[in-house]
């Protein structure tokens, strides 16, 4: 008679302790079923402090002829835009029409000249460059020394 | 192969192009648009610090005239005002001299050297003699059977510049051609006349004082090409040129 009670409380308490586990394992599942939070973007947040009434600039409103010309510049500009692009395009089809001509070229010359042409050049890509900048570099020029802290924050989803 | 000789001679030649250093100079359109973007920019944004900073110590010296009081205040502190700050940043910026967009080299129209017309393209032209005429030409030698054609443009470029240019060779695949007969004086069965390949490659290194150069040479842009080269050349030349 002693030994029968025991044993129950072991299997209800292993029992109890089994539902409790999948409840929690339930609970889990259902949070990582949930959407990740988005990471905020910075850029896209205004600060606080940017929309008091008294940061607001106070400049003399625009004349009708001011905004005349505006609209007019920026329809000149809309065509000068179209003209550039189109010369670009120009220019490109005109490369790639030369290097036709010169691989058929090559192809009536010899067919393992031009299998050697047409091969693709592995070394070339990645390629890099430093742009252009406003005035050429001053030889002899000494940059203030200083050190960069990055302070960007990161977010972790 | 050992197919039959063919009747054209394989040369290849290199276009070997030193990439622009500044920026050209902006158009009267752009200049136009860039100068409304600014004002516009101007009129949708609100103050920043340094202007609010500006704003109230304005208001503190007006103040100051006007009234007495504020005297007590100010005495023992030293305040810099941003005033000061951007007066003192103007005089930095006036202290510094950037180096000059117009070299010596373009002023004496020096056309040997690297530094002239630091905002466009500056092909090689060297002098090369072709039958019995001595002519400008971009560099090129002729093929020898077990080289690419690509390898004989890279031959081409350390002939005449010696071995340690750096330059990146744009692709495998020739970017032009110009295919002319020879006089009639010279033609045979076998030999009716000549094919060159174009090549293009970007200049690498800046500094070319240990290039050892073996014939005249140049640097030209596009537009100073027609000043050396022949009609018919320079046609098929520009078509793979961009300015």
């Amino acid at each position: 008679p002693c030994r029968a009670q025991p044993k129950k409380k072991k299997k209800v308490d292993v029992k109890k302790e089994q539902a409790q586990k999948e409840r929690m394992k339930k609970k889990l599942k259902k949070l990582e079923k949930a959407a990740p939070e988005l990471i905020p973007i910075e850029d896209f947040i205004t600060p606080l402090k940017y929309t008091e009434s008294n940061r607001v600039r106070s400049l003399p409103a625009l004349s009708p002829e001011e905004s005349e010309r505006r609209v007019l510049l920026l329809k000149k500009w809309c065509l000068f835009k179209q003209k550039q692009d189109k010369a670009e395009k120009k220019a490109i089809q005109a490369l790639v029409d030369s290097q036709q001509e010169a691989l058929k070229e090559l192809q009536l010359e010899s067919e393992e000249l031009y299998q050697a042409a047409i091969r693709r050049d592995e070394g070339l890509f990645p390629f890099e460059r430093d742009g252009p900048s406003y005035t050429p570099p001053l030889p002899g020029y000494d940059p203030p020394e200083g050190k960069c802290i990055d302070i960007t924050k990161v977010y972790t989803q | 192969s050992a197919a039959a000789r063919r009747p054209w001679r394989l040369f290849g030649a290199m276009c070997l192009l030193r990439l622009p250093r500044i920026t050209q100079p902006l158009e009267k359109e752009e200049e136009e648009v860039a100068a409304l973007m600014e004002q516009i920019e101007l009129e949708k944004s609100v103050y920043s610090d340094h202007e609010m900073r500006k704003l109230e110590e304005e208001e503190q010296l007006k103040r100051k005239m006007e009234s007495l009081y504020d005297e007590d205040e100010a005495h023992g502190k030293t305040v810099i005002m941003a005033q000061d700050l951007e007066e003192k940043w103007e005089q930095k910026f006036l202290q510094f001299k950037p180096a000059p967009r117009i070299t010596d080299a373009d002023k004496s129209n020096d056309r040997t050297s690297l530094n002239r017309k630091l905002d466009s393209n500056l092909m090689l032209l060297v002098k090369q003699k072709i039958g019995n005429q001595e002519l400008w030409l971009l560099p090129q030698v002729e093929w020898q059977p077990g080289e690419t054609l690509r390898s004989t443009a890279e031959r081409a470029m350390a002939t005449f510049l010696g071995d340690h240019i750096q330059a990146k060779v744009l692709g495998n695949a020739p970017y032009g051609i110009y295919k002319y007969k020879f006089p009639r004086a010279i033609r045979t069965e076998n030999n009716v006349g000549a094919k060159v390949f174009f090549f293009k490659a970007f200049l690498q290194s800046s500094d070319l004082s240990q290039a050892e150069v073996k014939a005249d040479y140049l640097w030209v842009t596009k537009k100073e090409l027609g000043d050396y080269l022949k009609s018919e050349y320079l046609k098929k030349v520009n078509r793979f040129l961009l300015d």
